[in-house]
């Protein structure tokens, strides 16, 4: 319920905003780290949806992703190591009204972070969670991280790490109730702009996993995928992704993918090579467990202390002779 | 003029009875032949009484008895004694509404409880165990109104009553967190506030029994050090207190804690009326108060968005409402509910309704009819069938922006949901309902009247709904008249002859037999004897489908049972007929409408069908004559060249080659990993999206060029060829930039 000149005096002055109002600092990334193409996404994204930046909330976890917080004009969240999720799922819960958003690394969210990752797929609370995957631990030198590759030689693994690395894709297409898994590559622009923009708007927790280049540690990691467009495999759909016709020229191995469907989403998402990128998976119908839990009760300081007292009652010891007169007359506790 | 056919002649032209052999009906109780069946009301199973459920019922707040019961035999009559139940439940049923028809009121819980007393006087436990059970699952209780004078008005009062509970429950959680939002922006500015950070308020909330702990005035000193400086302009503070006191004084809807508290004036305005005059009145008084409410929520809802600015808001606030509330905002108060009886409205009445409607205020009014048959004042002879009613309605239906709704009370439960959507509906609703009390029936029940009212074509019901949809099409209803394709309704009748033999007959049910029930008009009606039942006789609507003028050959004529539900037959005077006739136009332009056998649709569809049998023609003499061009499309001329597609815009960017000696950046596929920008911010510059493109070439040297094109992560720079062949290094250079051409 609202009036309507409410709303048409809001409208009227909506603020429009430039790129220039989300930019705060200078990141202090490295010089060609992939981080720089998802903020400068993220960032146009804002300028596009004119998001307020009083109404935004940029939440992360430790790594070299979740200094991105610092990097927005906006509200921010730079949280402790594997917790940004929970985090992020508070806000929502306290303040539904604000567009919350999550970055995390594959160090914060598949390895300290793993079990709350799984639960907020579950919870699907609605914000946009962006996993930054680089497959290796940049910010503490070097360290293989869940996602590094087999073989792959770092300073925990000087031999090469032993195990293969885990799919975020389809880990969380396994779990129940997620609702918008999609994956990007920072090196296509247009591509990951797109992709984060159907993210924010799907109603639900949208997980985009975003594999970036770490031109410090694993500079030629991803350079045959990088050189070789034909290597990425674009999902386009009526349903998904519209793909521009320079992108569809240069990028020719494609799929048309619908997003409705797990199961391919499935197979696509356990394809290394080449890296599928695109919506793999999406369904609008999952219900968000903040509205599930939505208390139709106002929250007013009288309905909170309220509570309180309730809960504090149950901890308080009553001296046992005193219990029925309290029960009968509560003026007679003072009197004895 | 002796006997025979000339003496029914004449009654028919006359009225006059002459030579005997026709009988007055007055005395004879007859009733339409159709109505056999429903000597006794009170052992059928139909829509009354009603049940008006309590609050919590929502859409299905009014419910028939029959239904409640079945919705309880379908939980409980599943085992082996479902049988048993079921027939006792069905005697509990059948005793409430005895008792409800011999007009004993009450809510269901009460009356079945006297008509399970009623039932068990005799020692039988498997009866009372019966009773027992069902009585437990129906659970769903409210005053039981059978289908009488009063029950349009209760009903009607009964959904509106739930409509405007969602609406207040609605409307209260949204005042109540306004409050509470606002008053939260006071609380914090004075916990903020000089006197909020004093030693004396820091320890009043903490409480007494860890005062001893703190040290309120370091406290105090420490807090104030950290304080902001932006405080709650006095302007603001005024405003917001004035939000509070127009949002808890407000009388529209009553307050959650259910009466105010003692000292207030805070009695909640009442919205029921029971003239125009009054509720305009009553509207107008409260106009002002409903827009500075208004207003008030609208400020409050900027408040708290912290978006209220008074340089740009106070002058628009300043004049809000002026013109009105937004349609939108006049939905979120109370409907006024009216309710009229037609025989009652007074001229000023009449002119208040059309006033009221036609300004689009938010009234729900019932126009009630209780007598359709009443001499019409202009002293003609006509009745009026109910054209009071009837000229409102119609006329509103042509305004567009009135939800109008004609029904008999005899169907108004099936008419729920219709009349839930007009009370729900954005504007002024009128609903026009005859209640069949008319009290020239005799013997026969309000609700048989009123289902005759609405067979006969007499009170036929309708609905237009203008929030359906643009048009009429999908704005008026008519189907829910029976039968409606045709003229008047026909059922299937059999009856019992001399030879005792059942003898089947379709009999159709016209205004004449609606007529035959009101006393007033027994005197336009003769039975003739069963010796002269012959060929001279047909049905009214035969008797219709001739010409008006003159004698006609046959005289109308109609079935009507006695007492004893023994067939009689009873001839009609012409000013019925002619009656007859009269509604039956009015039914057929209310059929138009309702798009059924429409004029302007079957003429255009005539029109279309003789222009598409011409065509049809014309071809087929066309192949007739001509069989070689039997190809009308010509196929593409062949050897003609096929015309090369145009390029798209795109494809003649894309082919343009880029002269390779001028250097550029595939800017698109940037991804703004600053490298190029750290090389030279001069020569690289970012574009209002943060993808870099070359600025100025001239900026920087080859080599930063070049540099630049290998340090890209996505490799997308191209250096070109060198401005100045004379730079240091230039031939190494050239050969660095070649993979990068």
């Amino acid at each position: 319920m609202t009036i309507a000149a409410t709303e048409c005096l809001l409208r009227m002055y909506d603020e429009h905003y430039e790129l220039e109002d989300y930019q705060s600092g200078v990141p202090r990334w490295c010089t060609g780290c992939g981080d720089n193409a998802i903020l400068t996404a993220v960032q146009r994204l804002c300028r596009d949806e004119d998001l307020r930046p009083e109404k935004t909330v940029f939440v992360s976890g430790i790594g070299c992703s979740s200094r991105f917080p610092h990097y927005m004009k906006t509200y921010g969240f730079h949280g402790i190591h594997g917790r940004a999720l929970p985090v992020a799922e508070g806000v929502k819960m306290a303040r539904p009204d604000l567009h919350v958003f999550v970055n995390t690394g594959d160090g914060d969210c598949c390895s300290i972070g793993a079990a709350h990752w799984i639960h907020a797929i579950r919870y699907n609370m609605n914000m946009t969670v962006m996993l930054h995957d680089n497959q290796i631990y940049g910010l503490t030198k070097k360290q293989a991280s869940p996602t590094s590759p087999i073989g792959l030689k770092s300073n925990t693994t000087p031999r090469g790490a032993y195990l293969e690395a885990l799919n975020p894709l389809t880990v969380t297409l396994g779990v129940q109730n997620a609702s918008f898994v999609a994956q990007a590559v920072d090196w296509i622009p247009e591509v990951l702009y797109d992709i984060i923009k159907a993210a924010f708007h799907h109603k639900g927790l949208s997980f985009v996993r975003i594999i970036q280049r770490c031109p410090e540690w694993l500079p030629d990691l991803l350079d045959p995928w990088l050189h070789d467009p034909q290597r990425v495999l674009l999902l386009n759909h009526e349903q998904g992704l519209h793909l521009s016709p320079a992108i569809a020229k240069v990028y020719k191995t494609q799929e048309q993918h619908d997003p409705a469907n797990l199961n391919r989403a499935r197979e696509i998402a356990s394809t290394l090579d080449p890296i599928p990128v695109g919506i793999l998976y999406r369904n609008p119908d999952v219900p968000c467990y903040e509205e599930l839990r939505k208390s139709a009760q106002l929250r007013s300081s009288e309905l909170i202390k309220a509570g309180l007292e309730k809960e504090f009652d149950k901890f308080t010891v009553w001296p046992q002779k005193t219990e029925k007169r309290v029960a009968s007359t509560p003026s007679s506790v003072h009197a004895s | 003029m002796q006997g025979g056919p000339q003496a029914y002649a004449a009654f028919y032209l006359t009225g006059k009875r002459a030579g005997g052999e026709l009988d007055a009906i007055d005395g004879l109780n007859l009733r339409p032949a159709l109505f056999a069946a429903y000597r006794d009301l009170t052992k059928l199973r139909y829509d009354f009484p009603l049940v008006l459920l309590g609050t919590g019922a929502g859409e299905a707040s009014v419910q028939s008895l029959s239904g409640l019961f079945d919705t309880a035999l379908h939980e409980i009559a599943q085992g082996g004694d479902g049988e048993r139940l079921k027939r006792h439940a069905l005697r509990l049923e059948q005793e409430i509404r005895t008792l409800a028809a011999e007009g004993a009121g009450g809510t269901l819980s009460a009356l079945s409880e006297v008509a399970a007393s009623r039932l068990t006087t005799k020692k039988d436990d498997l009866l009372r165990d019966s009773l027992t059970r069902i009585r437990a699952v129906l659970k769903a209780d409210g005053e039981l109104v059978d289908c009488d004078q009063g029950m349009p008005v209760r009903f009607l009062k009964h959904v509106w009553q739930t409509v405007q509970g969602k609406k207040s429950r609605m409307f209260r959680a949204e005042l109540n967190r306004l409050a509470v939002k606002l008053s939260d922006i006071l609380k914090a500015a004075f916990v903020r506030s000089e006197e909020g950070r004093s030693a004396a308020s820091l320890k009043a909330s903490i409480g007494p029994a860890h005062e001893g702990v703190f040290d309120f005035n370091a406290m105090s000193r420490l807090l104030g050090k950290a304080a902001g400086k932006d405080s709650l302009s006095e302007s603001r503070r005024q405003r917001i207190r004035w939000l509070l006191s127009v949002l808890q004084s407000q009388k529209f809807f009553p307050r959650s804690d259910g009466a105010g508290k003692a000292g207030e004036a805070a009695a909640p305005y009442s919205f029921v009326f029971a003239s125009c005059a009054a509720a305009l009145e009553a509207y107008r008084a409260r106009q002002p108060k409903m827009v500075e409410l208004a207003k008030a929520i609208a400020i409050a809802e900027l408040e708290i968005e912290g978006e209220y600015h008074e340089a740009r808001h106070d002058s628009f606030f300043a004049d809000f409402g002026t013109n009105g509330l937004d349609p939108r905002d006049t939905a979120l108060f109370p409907d006024y509910l009216v309710s009229l009886n037609a025989a009652e409205m007074t001229p000023v009445e009449t002119s208040k309704l059309a006033e009221v409607l036609a300004a689009g205020l938010p009234m729900k009014i019932l126009v009630q009819s209780d007598d359709i048959l009443e001499p019409s004042p202009t002293g003609d002879g006509h009745p009026t069938f109910g054209s009071r009613g009837r000229l409102i309605a119609s006329s509103m239906m042509g305004s567009g922006e009135v939800y109008v709704l004609q029904s008999s009370a005899s169907n108004l439960l099936r008419f729920r949901d219709r009349v839930l959507s007009g009370l729900a509906y954005n504007g002024p609703a009128l609903f026009s309902v005859f209640s069949g009390a008319t009290g020239n029936a005799g013997d026969l029940p309000a609700y048989l009247m009123a289902a005759a009212a609405m067979e006969s074509r007499a009170f036929p019901t309708f609905v237009y709904d203008p929030s359906a949809g643009p048009d009429w099409a999908s704005r008026f209803h008519l189907e829910d008249n029976p039968q409606p394709e045709l003229d008047w309704p026909v059922h299937s009748l059999a009856f019992e002859d001399e030879a005792h033999q059942r003898v089947p007959e379709r009999l159709a049910f016209t205004l004449v037999d609606f007529l035959a029930c009101d006393r007033r008009l027994a005197k336009d009606f003769a039975r003739v004897p069963r010796a002269e039942w012959n060929g001279h006789m047909v049905p009214v609507p035969e008797c219709l489908a001739h010409a008006p003028n003159g004698l006609p050959e046959k005289l109308p004529s109609l079935f009507m049972v006695d007492r004893d539900n023994v067939l009689q037959k009873v001839i009609v005077g012409s000013t019925l007929v002619r009656e007859a006739r009269r509604c039956a136009d009015m039914w057929r332009s209310l059929q138009e409408l309702g798009g059924i056998h429409n004029s302007h649709a079957e003429r255009l569809l005539a029109k279309e069908r003789a222009a598409w049998q011409e065509q049809q023609k014309r071809e087929a003499e066309a192949r007739g004559s001509a069989p070689a061009q039997a190809k009308e499309t010509p196929a593409a001329v062949p050897g003609a060249p096929a015309p090369a597609p145009a390029p798209t815009p795109q494809q003649a960017e894309a082919e343009a080659e880029r002269p390779s000696d001028e250097p550029y950046i595939e800017t698109p596929r940037c991804n703004s990993c600053n490298e190029c920008t750290q090389i030279n911010n001069k020569m690289f510059a970012y574009n209002k999206d943060k993808q870099a493109y070359i600025v100025d070439p001239a900026a920087g040297t080859y080599r930063q060029l070049v540099e630049a094109a290998e340090s890209c992560q996505v490799s997308i720079i191209h250096p070109g060829k060198p401005r100045n062949p004379n730079e240091a290094g230039i031939e190494e250079l050239i050969a660095r930039a070649e993979p990068f051409l």
